[in-house]
């Protein structure tokens, strides 16, 4: 009888675990939890009814094994409640999908002028470096412009056809060097500065010429600077702006300002400096004019120039810009066309 | 100024190939600029500074030559044949005006047979370029090739009374030169005349009366210095320029005009035959004197960065024809007349530093101690232009000049910056408003089919006087263009006006909106200045006819060197610990009563706990008189140390209610 008792607990597990695979929704999970183990008439509750009429010596040990049957039976309806549930909520997630490949809801980005980034990028650079930012007037006199640069007074560059003039003694600046001037005149030694800004020369518009364009000019005055100096100046500036495996040359030129006076070349932004059709072959790209303070611009300032010596560089935004992006008409730059614009 | 290696290689030897000889040249300042190989030479193109007119000429390039290499210069050699007849007993030359020539030196040969030159001499002309004329005239240019000094040949049957005089020309007087072209004077030109008129234009180009042609029998070769600033002037005032005017503009050899005066007589009378008459004419009222400089030893290293051996030095100089004299700390060094870009201790260290190579200095960084700083403001400027990419701004840059009749438009109490030498008619001043700038770039954008813009132009503007920075804005179209997810949207001018607050918002610019003294070229209606820092919205249509078919155009100006020096330092306040009520009216006003109003009633209703309203509402059309809108605004009532209660918001809402409806005529809508 005993054991009578304890088949029928097997039985009953046999058949719960047989009726299990088919409850998947939470309808059939009820069916099942009530039928099994409901108080009054569920399956395993009938049998523990039937446990009084078991001898009492038998009855603990039908109680644990009934006990653990129901334990059996309540943790997997559980698990089975869990995993509905979370089947169920799956199944209405799914039914929430969108497409999420179509373009998302967007405000208007506006884009910076690349003149603009190539600008700041390059006062950064300085800035680090320990220079300055210095301005001054873009209409500006000619002592500024031309007399303190050492500029003969018989000097092309004065000449109308090159310059804007807007009184006898009054120009737009054709480059930014009367700030080094002015800065000079204003300060004692050392001097470390960055002039950069708009400057004028009278050239008609075209894929390389405009008469309105910007400048980036460097003046650092102190003593014992040298002509080294100013080549590794150059040279970290550059590293810096095209990425460091970029090589910098000097080469001998003139300017009325700087002696010596040097071309800064750059190995090219394009083939690395092997040759190919923007260097023209030859693997470098001129960026920049470069030199040592000539010595009447520290007389005409007031420095000694037995005691001080300096560098001054400068090269044009536009030019960097370009080289950077590949912009092969300069009058992109000013017909602000958001076609061109877009793409920074 | 086109080299012939062939030619080069006569007065140097140049241990190298044709490619590398280019990349040593440009290497010590003469850039080349390209090189043309022909069936039987290398013409370099180079391009030589204007400080370097030494270089214009091949036995210049072969000092260069001389020192890349450290082979010698030979200089050509000849000899020259003279007469028995002295030259100045047939001819005299007289410097009138000194300031202007410093010396002429003329030869006279007499029965040349003028004709075709032999192929050597075309043949050296044509390689570099230039057309054989005739045999007198070829040597003429050849020796200027040759050594630098320009040379010219007259027809001394021509000249009146046997005479040259040197003297500035006559108010109005006038030539026909070499070209055809008959040219008037004026003093300040320089004339090589004879006893009664100009024969040539002096330093730039010859007459046409005087000129030798096939006639010619008998020759006066002239080789003469000008200054190079007369040259300059008389250059531009006559819009010519010549080979000759080029060289001497930058500056001649003063001691090479008799050398080379010999040299070109000596050619002649190889090719044309002739009897040179004793003797060169040589004026030179003022010898040159000779410059020297000092070169002190330890500068080398101070200045360059490297020191240089004395032999290397010494060798440089030397190659170069300097003349050095060792002094206690370095050289003494004399200057060779035809370097006129050499006075200074630096001009020297340069010859060093060209010579020795750039590349020879390692380079290294200024010792620096200190800090780089930005500009003022700088921070906050780039701040700025986030908020404007942000806000869909694309930035643009604008001409600087402006045509006058349009900027007066905009401007009319502005006096302009005028140019002197404009380039062209349309672009006369500087611009006194970014508005037709920023209006060119939306009509440009327009033309080609791009309607929906925001733009900006952080720049100058310039008045008689001065100059300061301007921000503008231009916004016109679409704002968002109709997606899967949104529907489109025009930018109209509470998007204008929402973008400018929150410009200055950001900068704690906390100003009114008023009507009050708007430019014309903006819209009556529908425009507004905030203090006087901003003015904004729609453009006049009478100023957007370029737009067709008719749209909407917003402008905003902003005083931006105001805004960005006006951010205030603050200090956070602690968050509320009560919550806080919201209560939401609508109010029917009449039409004419403006929402500033309302804001001027409410704010000054002394309620402590109305911690913030906003109007969030506006009806034109309801249940209410045509003469009366309705405006919903939400109230935020909120104590600092307590929960209030809805009696008390009832309160403060009636407060506000009544002064509303005293003030205003305000009735609330239900």
């Amino acid at each position: 009888m005993s054991s009578n008792g304890i088949d029928q607990l097997r039985v009953l597990e046999q058949q719960f675990a047989k009726e299990l695979p088919s409850v998947v929704d939470q309808r059939s999970l009820e069916d099942i939890r009530s039928r099994y183990l409901s108080r009054k008439s569920g399956l395993l509750s009938i049998q523990l009814q039937g446990m009084r009429s078991l001898p009492a010596a038998d009855r603990a040990e039908f109680g644990r094994i009934a006990n653990e049957l129901k334990t059996h039976i309540e943790s997997a309806l559980d698990e089975l409640q869990t995993s509905i549930v979370e089947r169920t909520k799956n199944a209405k997630l799914l039914t929430e999908t969108i497409d999420v490949t179509l373009p998302g809801n967007r405000q208007r980005l506006g884009h910076r002028h690349p003149l603009t980034i190539v600008w700041k990028e390059i006062e950064d650079i300085f800035v680090a470096m320990g220079y300055s930012i210095e301005q001054g007037p873009e209409v500006e006199s000619t002592y500024y412009n031309f007399d303190a640069l050492n500029t003969p007074p018989a000097h092309p560059a004065r000449d109308p056809r090159d310059t804007f003039y807007i009184a006898e003694n009054v120009v737009l600046r054709t480059h930014t060097s009367p700030v080094q001037i002015r800065t000079m005149e204003k300060m004692k030694p050392p001097v470390r500065i960055i002039c950069p800004g708009k400057v004028f020369r009278r050239d008609a518009f075209d894929p390389t010429h405009s008469p309105m364009f910007h400048q980036v000019e460097g003046l650092l005055v102190d003593e014992g600077v040298t002509f080294a100096d100013m080549k590794g100046t150059l040279e970290r500036f550059h590293k810096s702006f095209f990425g460091e495996a970029t090589q910098t040359r000097l080469r001998p030129s003139f300017f009325p300002f700087t002696e010596p006076s040097a071309e800064v070349d750059i190995s090219c932004v394009s083939c690395g400096g092997t040759g190919c059709r923007n260097c023209k072959g030859t693997g470098w790209i001129e960026v920049m004019g470069c030199g040592m303070v000539h010595p009447a611009l520290f007389r005409n300032v007031g420095y000694d120039p037995d005691r001080y010596t300096g560098f001054a560089f400068g090269g044009g935004i536009e030019r960097y810009a370009k080289l950077r992006y590949n912009v092969e008409d300069l009058q992109l730059y000013f017909q602000n066309d958001m076609r061109f614009l877009e793409q920074f | 100024m086109k080299i012939s290696l062939n030619w080069l290689k006569e007065f140097v030897d140049i241990p190298d190939d044709a490619q590398g000889f280019g990349r040593k040249a440009t290497g010590v300042g003469l850039a080349v600029d390209a090189i043309e190989a022909t069936a039987t030479d290398t013409v370099y193109e180079f391009d030589i500074t204007t400080n370097r007119p030494d270089c214009l000429n091949h036995l210049g390039m072969a000092r260069e030559t001389s020192a890349i290499y450290g082979t010698a210069v030979r200089p050509p050699k000849f000899e020259i044949r003279e007469a028995d007849e002295d030259a100045d007993n047939v001819f005299s030359i007289e410097i009138a005006d000194a300031d202007l020539c410093g010396r002429y030196c003329g030869r006279y040969i007499e029965g040349v047979k003028i004709g075709p030159s032999p192929d050597w001499l075309k043949s050296r002309l044509e390689a570099l370029g230039q057309r054989s004329i005739n045999n007198v005239a070829d040597v003429t240019n050849f020796v200027m090739l040759e050594l630098g000094q320009p040379l010219h040949a007259f027809d001394a049957d021509t000249l009146h009374n046997q005479q040259i005089i040197v003297r500035r020309a006559g108010v109005d007087e006038k030539i026909t030169t070499l070209d055809g072209q008959e040219r008037t004077l004026n003093p300040s030109i320089l004339v090589i005349a004879d006893a009664d008129r100009p024969a040539a234009i002096a330093g730039v180009m010859g007459g046409a009366d005087t000129e030798i042609s096939s006639k010619t029998s008998n020759v006066l070769l002239e080789s003469a210095y000008f200054f190079p600033n007369g040259i300059r002037k008389t250059a531009r005032s006559l819009g010519m320029s010549t080979e000759a005017s080029y060289r001497y503009e930058r500056g001649g050899d003063i001691e090479i005009a008799r050398y080379a005066c010999d040299r070109a007589a000596a050619l002649i009378q190889q090719v044309a035959g002739g009897r040179i008459y004793r003797g060169v004419i040589d004026v030179y009222p003022e010898k040159r004197k000779p410059v020297t400089a000092r070169l002190r030893r330890r500068r080398i290293k101070e200045f360059l960065g490297e020191a240089v051996p004395d032999e290397v030095v010494n060798r440089i100089f030397q190659r170069l024809g300097f003349q050095t004299t060792p002094t206690e700390d370095g050289w003494s060094v004399e200057v060779p007349s035809y370097r006129v870009d050499v006075s200074l201790e630096e001009d020297l260290l340069e010859e060093i530093a060209r010579h020795h190579g750039y590349d020879k200095f390692p380079p290294t960084l200024p010792p620096f101690a200190g800090s780089g700083a930005s500009l003022p403001y700088e921070r906050e400027e780039r701040e700025l232009r986030t908020i404007l990419s942000a806000g869909g701004y694309s930035e643009t840059y604008g001409l600087s000049f402006a045509e006058e009749s349009t900027e007066r438009k905009f401007r009319p109490d502005v006096e302009p910056v005028r140019l002197l030498n404009p380039m062209s008619e349309e672009w006369t001043i500087m611009r006194t408003s970014l508005v037709p700038s920023i209006l060119t770039a939306v009509q440009w954008n327009m033309h080609r089919g791009n309607r929906d813009l925001q733009l900006y132009e952080l720049g100058k503007i310039y008045y008689s006087g001065g100059e300061r920075r301007s921000l503008i804005l231009a916004s016109t179209g679409a704002l968002r263009s109709k997606t899967v997810g949104e529907a489109e949207k025009d930018f109209d001018f509470y998007d204008l006006k929402g973008d400018v607050e929150r410009v200055l918002e950001a900068f704690d610019v906390d100003l009114r909106t008023t009507r009050e003294g708007l430019p014309g070229y903006y819209h009556p209606g529908r425009s507004a200045k905030i203090g006087d820092v901003a003015v904004f919205g729609e453009l006049h249509p009478d100023y957007a006819d370029f737009i067709k078919p008719r749209q909407r155009v917003y402008l905003a100006e902003l005083d931006v060197d105001h805004i960005l020096r006006s951010r205030k330092l603050f200090q956070t306040q602690p968050l509320p610990r009560h919550p806080s009520i919201r209560r939401d009216v609508s109010l029917l006003f009449d039409r004419s009563i403006e929402y500033t109003a309302v804001r001027d009633v409410i704010e000054n209703v002394g309620i402590r706990e109305l911690v913030r309203f906003e109007p969030f509402d506006r009806l034109e059309k309801g249940p209410f008189p045509d003469s009366k809108y309705s405006i919903s605004i939400s109230l935020i009532y909120q104590s600092p140390d307590r929960t209030l209660t809805d009696n008390e918001v009832d309160a403060f809402d009636r407060k506000i209610l009544d002064l509303l409806k005293q003030r205003l005529g305000a009735q609330l809508r239900t």
